[in-house]
């Protein structure tokens, strides 16, 4: 039933847009999670593609959401899990604009970023070991993550090229039929 | 690009929704590649350029912005869409925003699904696969600059890590430990310092 396929679509993404502390990239750790894990809506590999392929476009990590919902569930499907990734946002951002004085002064808001963001990293850690153990088979992939981490850090390189770099160089290495 | 430090614009004109949106759509259109040449870009255009806020506020408004979950710009122009036109404004002008990518992206979603077979697509999905690994050690090494460098946060990430890679334990929950730990050493740490003095929050 896609009624359901929605609903699932826009509690998951929900959760998802809610648990983003630190950016983009925190949402990561869920969003397999579910779309992998749980409803089964793409593989891994494709899942990878839906973060890759959101890297491209200029919005943010959030954008891969549109993807996944595209896959379970056409453009409806697209449709609910953009919105549903992005509400959160908006309505922490409206609470943070109104109590804005409160949570500034309190240490504690300082206390619980702090607390959460080793958890973030740990999260992305896991979710890159185990796309690394299901998805990095070639060499010259380990070449191409390593030289894409280096350029990464302190954002030398924008991430949209280095994504763009990447897959034309898979690109280039089908074509001339060199998979080492 | 116009020099100036920081000063107040002249009787800094309000825009209206659609104003705002328009400039949303722009950022949304050619910030391409994420991360601080779009932080640039905003700055540029709506502090720069058009004086919709100044720099005082604009700090404040990213500081605000970090604290929220999901993406920092996203984030920073929906608080900046609300002061400048409330709800409404937020909701239009960072649809506005979206919407580009969100049409990019389902044109790419379709391509890929279905065209996957094909070995050339195949090729070009490793590479994307090796660089989004890559991404993100890159990103969790720059995240680990936000906390402070104490045994005890490393100790809480080799922890998560152990129970989120072995244990499969629920993402949800263990952002929850980490908040409450973190907001709870805060508090208590607050409280022993308490006859100190209170940090000023001024807008």
């Amino acid at each position: 039933m896609p009624l359901v396929t929605l609903a699932e679509l826009a509690w998951s993404f929900f959760r998802v847009g809610l648990f983003g502390f630190g950016g983009g990239f925190a949402m990561i750790p869920l969003m397999q999670k579910y779309a992998v894990n749980e409803y089964h809506w793409l593989t891994l590999k494709q899942f990878s593609a839906a973060i890759a392929l959101g890297q491209i476009t200029p919005g943010p990590v959030a954008i891969s959401a549109t993807f996944i919902g595209y896959r379970a569930a056409g453009v409806a499907g697209a449709v609910v899990a953009t919105v549903a990734v992005f509400a959160p946002s908006f309505l922490a951002m409206y609470l943070l604009a109104r109590f804005y004085l409160q949570v500034r002064a309190n240490p504690v808001t300082q206390g619980i970023m702090h607390g959460v963001l080793p958890v973030i990293v740990a999260l992305i850690l896991s979710v890159a070991i185990s796309l690394n153990q299901e998805a990095v088979t070639y060499v010259w992939q380990g070449l191409v993550l390593a030289l894409t981490a280096v350029l990464a850090v302190k954002n030398r390189i924008p991430y949209g090229f280095l994504i763009l770099g990447s897959m034309v160089t898979g690109i280039i290495i089908t074509l001339a039929g060199r998979h080492f | 690009m116009k020099p100036g430090p920081a000063e107040e614009p002249a009787g800094s004109p309000v825009p209206g929704w659609r104003e705002v949106a328009r400039v949303y759509l722009k950022i949304g259109t050619v910030g391409f590649g994420g991360g601080y040449a779009v932080m640039t870009l905003i700055h540029d255009e709506l502090v720069t350029r058009r004086g919709w806020l100044n720099e005082q506020r604009y700090d404040n408004m990213l500081s605000l912005a970090e604290l929220a979950p999901g993406a920092l710009t996203v984030n920073l122009l929906a608080v900046i869409a609300y002061r400048l036109g409330g709800v409404r404004t937020m909701l239009l002008a960072t649809g506005a925003l979206i919407m580009p990518s969100f049409l990019l992206i389902l044109l790419l979603a379709g391509a890929l699904l279905a065209w996957e077979g094909v070995p050339v697509v195949r090729g070009a999905l490793e590479g994307l696969t090796a660089g989004v690994v890559g991404l993100m050690l890159a990103v969790a090494w720059e995240l680990t600059e936000k906390f402070p460098h104490r045994w005890y946060y490393y100790a809480m990430g080799a922890a998560a890590l152990a129970a989120s890679f072995f244990l499969h334990l629920d993402p949800i929950w263990l952002i929850l430990a980490g908040a409450l730990a973190g907001g709870g050493k805060a508090f208590f740490t607050s409280r022993r310092e308490t006859s100190g003095k209170k940090p000023e929050g001024g807008v």
